[in-house]
């Protein structure tokens, strides 16, 4: 899949990219409007990373275009620092997919874009096997064989999380914030996600061993696939 | 003293003087007109007696007795003539004496004029008196009435000051009220002049609003400032926090630097929690939200109640729901959200563990209260004094707090006009109590 970073942070856009492209994505970047407006015209991308504040215009403007342009179906995820509500509406009005605020986790960045590929194209399948567990994300369950396992909408979160960014390890914080919102100030200690990872991992091991799920001491957690 | 009533009492004073000292004067005035007068009658009716005097008459006169003295029948005058042996005070000028004369047991002040002549190689003293009653009673009805013009216009001209002073001083009052008493932000300040002729309070009230100028274009500045700098700081926490993140995930990282990059990560994220606070602070300041959603106070519980369950099982507190109103308000869901959220979070982050939060309501005529009681640590005097001020902390150990949740949680009140109580005692626990003014 294809994605277009437009991004005036040199830096911000190398990161993004390093992470996007070990999920086998192809990457291609524009740091500045005018840039972005001929690579926008010339190819189609599954994905558009779109921030709004750059040194030559406003990044809506862009987003106006782009919806002009006939038969174009690119996904556009909008990255603002500005943080207002009003850059919110704006963008989903302008018919952004999706909007984060900076600073952003890229495993949240990750986990929105699938999303949006489920939602858009219906294409990716819906079930994931994760070694002898299988997690459908249409239904939000997850089975073992043919039984399915009984999950909190917690549980069921951080699984989905954890496995849409596997081989990672995924920070606590980035699982609170997934799961819980990300709330001022209250998200300060997040020791109660291991809670409900215990209780994840309880339920998972009945069936198989677990190795693969694996805790980072006092950091967070892996699923390796 | 108002302004009004001293200026109505300087006026009553100097109206008080200015009548009086003419009501002297007038008196004075007349007193000295009818004294000369009376003064010039007795000399006439002494020379017309002289000069009708026979030696019959004065034999008649004094035939009786040794001394003459006739008067009228209302004793308005009196005439008196008498033989004296001494003759050195003939042609003495006539003298004039007021004096108290008895005449028939009634006792009245009398103009008296007092004169030697002789007559025939005798001398006599005349004395011819007018009452001064009449002179008297003129004078008493005159301060009389100068005495009813006085109260008179006293009471009017107090009254008719009051009114005009009140009429005068209304728009004073009016800048008072509107430009600086009813003022809690001067970034929404009327500008307005307040409708006045007088200039100096056209001149108050432009000298406010200069001021207020001044003062809103400072504290928008400041305002801007921060929020420009904690924007400008949401872009380098963004390249680090995705940086770290690549960080960790890279082969053969050992776990010593797995654990620097990890504490970094949750440096980098109290940074962007203190930033986005102040971001937020800086945002309801600015009335950059809208008061527009209708709220329902148990539903927003019971989500926060939700949203926040797990934190309050993993400490195994107990959480009571009490709440018997079905209160709503008109506001912002978001903020009310984040100002609830945060406060039944300090009520778990400060409790015991196995502890307990209540919350419960109540609602009179004029509002509608709730509270979120803990069983916890509790506060003492000094700390809930500092609850509000920014960057507070209350627990020294507790590295994890920002020091801003309750700052938030102000401005949140303050945008929506809820005041805040705050009740504590140390081991005990704590009250927050909110109040929703309903009209």
């Amino acid at each position: 899949m294809n994605v277009l970073i437009i991004e005036d942070e040199k830096s911000l856009g190398l990161e993004i990219a390093e992470y996007l492209a070990k999920e086998g994505f192809i990457i291609d970047m524009a740091r500045r409007k005018k840039s972005a407006e001929e690579k926008l015209f010339i190819n189609n991308y599954d994905f558009i990373l779109l921030d709004l504040g750059l040194p030559d215009g406003d990044g809506l403007d862009l987003l106006k275009q782009l919806k002009e342009l006939p038969n174009r179906d690119d996904a556009v995820i909008v990255l603002t620092a500005r943080g207002a509500l009003d850059d919110r509406i704006n963008g989903l009005e302008a018919g952004a997919d999706d909007y984060l605020p900076k600073p952003f986790a890229l495993s949240e960045l990750l986990a929105r874009m699938h999303a949006i590929t489920r939602r858009k194209h219906k294409l990716e399948k819906n079930e994931f096997k994760v070694h002898d567990f299988t997690l459908n994300i249409q239904n939000r369950t997850v089975s073992f064989g043919r039984e399915r396992i009984n999950l909190t909408k917690k549980e069921f979160e951080i699984f989905n999380y954890l496995v849409l960014n596997k081989n990672r390890v995924i920070p606590r914080l980035n699982i609170t914030e997934h799961v819980w919102g990300d709330i001022l100030e209250v998200n300060s200690d997040s020791n109660f996600v291991d809670v409900h990872v215990k209780n994840l991992r309880k339920k998972l091991a009945q069936h198989a061993p677990i190795d693969w799920f694996e805790t980072v001491r006092s950091i967070g957690y892996r699923i390796n696939i | 003293m108002k302004l009004q009533h001293k200026l109505a009492l300087y006026n009553t004073f100097t109206k008080i003087a200015v009548i009086a000292i003419l009501g002297v004067l007038i008196i004075a005035f007349i007193d000295r007109i009818s004294t000369s007068n009376l003064q010039q009658r007795l000399i006439d009716k002494r020379n017309k007696l002289v000069s009708h005097l026979s030696d019959e008459e004065i034999e008649e006169l004094l035939n009786k007795q040794s001394t003459f003295t006739d008067y009228n029948i209302l004793k308005e005058e009196y005439i008196e003539l008498n033989e004296v042996s001494d003759n050195a005070s003939v042609n003495t000028a006539p003298v004039f004496t007021k004096e108290k004369r008895k005449i028939e047991d009634e006792t009245q002040d009398y103009l008296v004029l007092a004169n030697y002549f002789s007559y025939g190689g005798k001398t006599y003293r005349l004395e011819i008196g007018e009452t001064m009653l009449a002179l008297d009673r003129l004078e008493n009805t005159i301060m009389f009435y100068t005495l009813i013009i006085l109260l008179a216009s006293v009471i009017l001209t107090l009254a008719a000051d009051l009114a005009f002073t009140r009429f005068l001083l209304a728009p004073f009052y009016r800048i008072i009220d509107q430009k600086l008493n009813k003022v809690d932000d001067p970034i929404h300040f009327n500008y307005d002049y307040a409708h006045t002729t007088t200039d100096d309070f056209r001149l108050l009230d432009s000298s406010i609003n200069k001021l207020m100028q001044r003062i809103s274009d400072q504290l928008l500045n400041q305002k801007q400032f921060i929020t420009n700098v904690s924007h400008e700081l949401l872009t380098p926490i963004s390249i680090l926090r995705t940086r770290l993140e690549n960080l960790l995930n890279q082969p053969d990282i050992s776990e010593e630097n797995l654990n620097k990059i990890s504490a970094s990560l949750r440096t980098l994220n109290r940074l962007k929690a203190i930033t986005n606070s102040l971001l937020l602070i800086s945002k309801i300041e600015n009335q950059q939200f809208n008061k527009t959603d209708r709220v329902s106070m148990p539903a927003l519980i019971a989500d926060i109640y939700e949203e926040l369950e797990d934190r309050i099982a993993s400490r195994n507190i107990t959480f009571e729901n009490r709440l018997q109103h079905n209160f709503g308000l008109t506001g912002n869901q978001a903020l009310l959200h984040t100002l609830c959220i945060n406060l039944i979070n300090n009520a778990i982050k400060y409790n015991k563990d196995n502890g307990k939060i209540i919350i419960s309501d109540n609602l009179t005529n004029h509002s509608y209260q709730l509270y979120i009681t803990d069983k916890g640590i509790g506060m003492d005097n000094r700390q809930i004094e500092q609850a509000f001020n920014r960057f507070a902390k209350f627990n020294a150990t507790d590295t994890e707090s920002y020091g801003l949740g309750l700052a938030i949680v102000q401005s949140i009140a303050a945008f929506h006009d809820i005041s805040i109580s705050i009740s504590s005692e140390i081991g005990q626990g704590t009250r927050i109590g909110l109040e929703f003014k309903t009209h």
